[in-house]
């Protein structure tokens, strides 16, 4: 009992530390409410397409700005793709560096967008680390047994 | 307490319809919205299933899509399986905004946008587009809980239409919205009603008239709205006041202050403007168009265009392809505007239009409608004269018009103009034919402007042979013309000049941008008398230059004429008269509208033209031909929005007026 009780704090510590760092914002507990009886993994598997997808368009962003001639609008539409779905699911950070992103594109500012390329790959590298950690920690604390105490 | 059962029972429509593609038994009034038939689209998987669970949890009913053609194949194929539809802004195989343009016109259903842009102007396109609502990403279920509201006001709305709807114009409407030509209302209607009967047509107009001054908030029952070129003339007029930009529904209808018109009535109309003022720039791609046109005057002009074209493949029917058509139109367009700065092209212009027997129909729709579309140069440099012409003639009677200044003025004036325009158009079309031919053969640009305006002029019977002889071989036909409008100017004139005013001032609420003083001061001409302008069609015909004074002269001109021939005539004339103005009105207010009869005219005339062409050679000389002049000079009442619309475009025409 008490592994669970620790294992259960410990989710709730780190949820929170993501919270306070800015990874996510209160839409990922829009995310974790919408999980019930009928959709268990429901924040995994929308977040699971989150990171399927981010990687698609980060892909996508890296060969568009490889161009010769670069088509900002392609890459606006990449970044704008993205902001949504980072928005949707509360990657924070993300988010806010595709606002930056977009607003370099529009200024075709290819320095500016390399760089913001760069951040927004980090920061997604950064969120996907914690969001599978969280994830972690949940399977721990089901696997003890326990239950996940969302939403908080 | 009516309001209160319309709603109920729109409530119960609702529902109902909620069984039709489920089991009917689920989905019970009483468990509203549970049920709600939602399509989703949005090309971002994470949010569509995000979208799916929140909407799911909401009890809806929901359909994913990841493409929006697909989404689009799904709502024809499935029509009536769905209530509302929420769509992404940004998809990589069509613009949400596209989408929605689309399901606007095929398919009455509430379409709510989503985008993570909350920029303004974003929601603000989303709303022009007609979107019901705008949601901005990430997207909240709380937000998701209330769309259901969406598709009961559409229902109520429509029901109470429906309820009130004593004409079945508008469901037509609708039905044609699946066309290409769908874009303006009126010009179909407009189409339609020349194609199939002119006379019938004009009578029509009446009953329209009728049914909207029966349109009393007063009544129990609203009519359905019957957006008449005299209404759709308000709209654009009160639509120019505010810009296009932003014009919104409250205040267009604070403008318009048509009583029993809804703003819903208005938000409907605007929507589907806007769609024909899009679609219209999409087609008139080039940067031709000058900026000295308004936003609105632009897209009037470009509707007039359109609605032209549509009406004329309408005519058509299948005997010009819309092909043949499109090819032209790239024709026309694609020479640039710089061409119209250039006399050069218009040999060119000529040259396309002159084409095949084929291309005649479509050439003297083209000539009326590039000069709207394009106007500026078109107008000048391609059919120019003919075009000009015509338009200048219009313009002369805007001049008139603007005088009268009302905006008003179409309403009375529509009734029986438009069998007379087609006929007009007719030998608008003949002339310019002629006039083409003969500027081909002299292949010299300017001259062939001469030779346009002379078209016009032609139905001024002095001018037209002055502006022959000096210009060239068209001399024949313009001769024939020449001699009926001849006898027509002196006694017409003042006739036409009331025409002319109601006309005139339709043209110049479209107009407003524009350089209406230009017009007044053709107006100010055009009164004075033909003759006038005889003399200097004939020096135009020699410069180019003078070739835009000339066409103002001529425009006058032109009005007498008209004026005379409806003299002549008698009850035509009187008819054409009313209807005159209305369909100018038409043309200039909603330009679609209007154009669209334009274009129909055109059609017949061309039709006829291609046909009767012979004839018409004999119908110039003979005095049939004076019909075609009746005609004609509809067709300048109709050209006077055109030209209106015209000078502002071009420069050169411009000048004209001002002369």
């Amino acid at each position: 009992m008490d592994s669970v009780v620790l294992l259960q704090r410990q989710l709730v510590d780190y949820t929170a530390q993501l919270f306070n760092e800015g990874f996510l914002d209160d839409q990922f507990n829009q995310l974790q409410q919408l999980q019930d009886e009928s959709n268990p993994d429901f924040v995994v598997e929308v977040v699971t397409l989150f990171f399927e997808d981010s990687e698609r368009l980060l892909n996508e962003l890296a060969k568009a700005l490889e161009q010769q001639s670069i088509d900002y609008r392609k890459i606006d539409a990449h970044v704008h793709q993205l902001k949504g779905s980072s928005s949707s699911i509360g990657a924070q950070r993300v988010q806010k560096v595709c606002i930056a992103f977009r607003n370099y594109c529009e200024e075709r500012n290819i320095e500016g967008c390399q760089k913001c390329l760069q951040q927004v790959k980090n920061e997604y590298s950064l969120v996907k680390t914690k969001l599978e950690t969280l994830f972690k920690l949940e399977q721990q604390v089901l696997a003890a047994g326990g239950s996940i105490p969302w939403p908080m | 307490m009516a309001a209160l059962q319309r709603v109920a029972s729109s409530l119960g429509t609702s529902a109902s319809t909620y069984g039709s593609c489920k089991g009917a038994g689920v989905k019970v009034s009483d468990q509203f919205p549970a049920g709600l038939r939602v399509l989703v689209v949005d090309d971002d998987i994470t949010c569509l299933r995000l979208l799916e669970k929140m909407l799911r949890r909401c009890l809806y009913h929901v359909t994913t899509c990841s493409q929006a053609t697909a989404a689009l194949k799904l709502l024809r194929e499935r029509k009536g399986c769905f209530d509302v539809v929420l769509s992404d802004v940004h998809m990589p195989d069509m613009d949400g905004f596209k989408l929605l343009e689309l399901l606007g016109l095929e398919m009455d259903l509430p379409v709510i946008m989503m985008s993570a842009d909350g920029r303004t102007s974003a929601v603000m396109r989303g709303i022009r587009h007609g979107a019901c609502d705008y949601l901005i990403k990430p997207i909240r279920e709380e937000e998701l809980k209330n769309i259901w509201q969406h598709v009961i006001r559409k229902k109520w709305h429509d029901s109470k239409e429906q309820e009130h709807s004593g004409s079945f114009e508008d469901n037509d409407w609708h039905k044609r919205g699946n066309d290409d030509a769908e874009i303006a209302s009126s010009v179909n209607e407009g189409a339609e009603g020349v194609l199939k009967d002119q006379k019938k047509r004009s009578i029509a107009k009446e009953e329209d008239d009728a049914e909207l001054e029966n349109d009393d908030p007063s009544a129990s029952k609203k009519p359905r709205v019957v957006w008449s070129v005299e209404l759709h003339q308000q709209f654009v007029s009160a639509v120019n006041h505010l810009g296009i930009d932003k014009a919104v529904p409250k205040r267009i209808l604070e403008l318009m202050n048509v009583p029993g018109l809804t703003r819903e009535n208005v938000a409907s109309h605007l929507q589907k403007f806007r769609l024909y003022l899009k679609r219209l720039s999409g087609v008139a791609q080039q940067g031709g168009i000058s900026n000295t046109f308004c936003g609105p005057l632009d897209s009037n002009v470009k509707l007039n265009p359109l609605g032209r074209y549509d009406i004329q493949v309408l005519a058509a029917s299948s005997q010009i392809p819309p092909q043949t058509l499109a090819a032209l139109h790239a024709e026309f367009f694609g020479h640039p505007a710089g061409s119209m700065v250039t006399t050069v092209d218009q040999p060119a212009l000529l040259q396309a239009s002159m084409q095949g027997p084929k291309c005649i129909p479509v050439e003297p729709g083209m000539a009326f409608g590039q000069p709207l579309v394009k106007c500026q140069t078109n107008m000048s440099k391609r059919f120019p004269q003919n075009v000009v012409s015509a338009e200048e003639v219009a313009s002369g009677f805007v001049a008139w018009p603007s005088n009268s200044v009302g905006t008003v003025g179409p309403g009375s004036n529509l009734g029986g103009m438009s069998s007379q325009n087609s006929n007009m158009l007719m030998d608008l079309l003949q002339q310019q034919k002629q006039q083409q031919q003969s500027q081909q053969l002299s292949s010299l640009p300017e001259p062939s402007r001469v030779i346009n305006v002379q078209p016009s002029c032609l139905v001024v019977p002095s001018q037209t042979s002055a502006t022959f002889q000096a210009g060239n071989s068209p001399a024949s036909v313009n001769q024939n013309y020449s001699r009926s409008p001849m006898i027509d100017y002196s006694l017409l004139s003042p006739q036409s000049n009331n025409s002319s005013l109601n006309i005139g001032q339709v043209s110049n609420g479209d107009l407003k941008t524009t350089g209406v003083s230009g017009y007044s001061g053709l107006g100010s001409i055009s009164p004075l008398s033909s003759c006038s302008v005889n003399p200097d069609n004939s020096s135009q015909q020699v410069q180019s230059s003078t070739m835009t004074i000339r066409a103002a002269r001529q425009l006058p001109g032109l009005g007498p004429n008209i004026s005379n021939f409806q003299g002549s005539y008698g009850a035509k004339s009187s008819e054409v008269l009313d209807q005159g103005p209305l369909r100018n009105l038409g043309f200039v207010g909603k330009c679609t509208s209007i154009p669209g009869r334009l274009a129909v005219d055109e059609f017949e005339s061309t039709m006829s033209n291609l046909e009767h062409e012979k004839f018409y050679m004999e119908m110039n000389g003979n005095k049939v031909k004076q019909e075609p002049n009746v005609e004609f000079t509809d067709n300048t009442r109709v050209g006077i929005p055109i030209l209106s619309q015209l000078p502002p475009t071009s420069s050169d025409l411009m000048s004209v007026f001002t002369e």
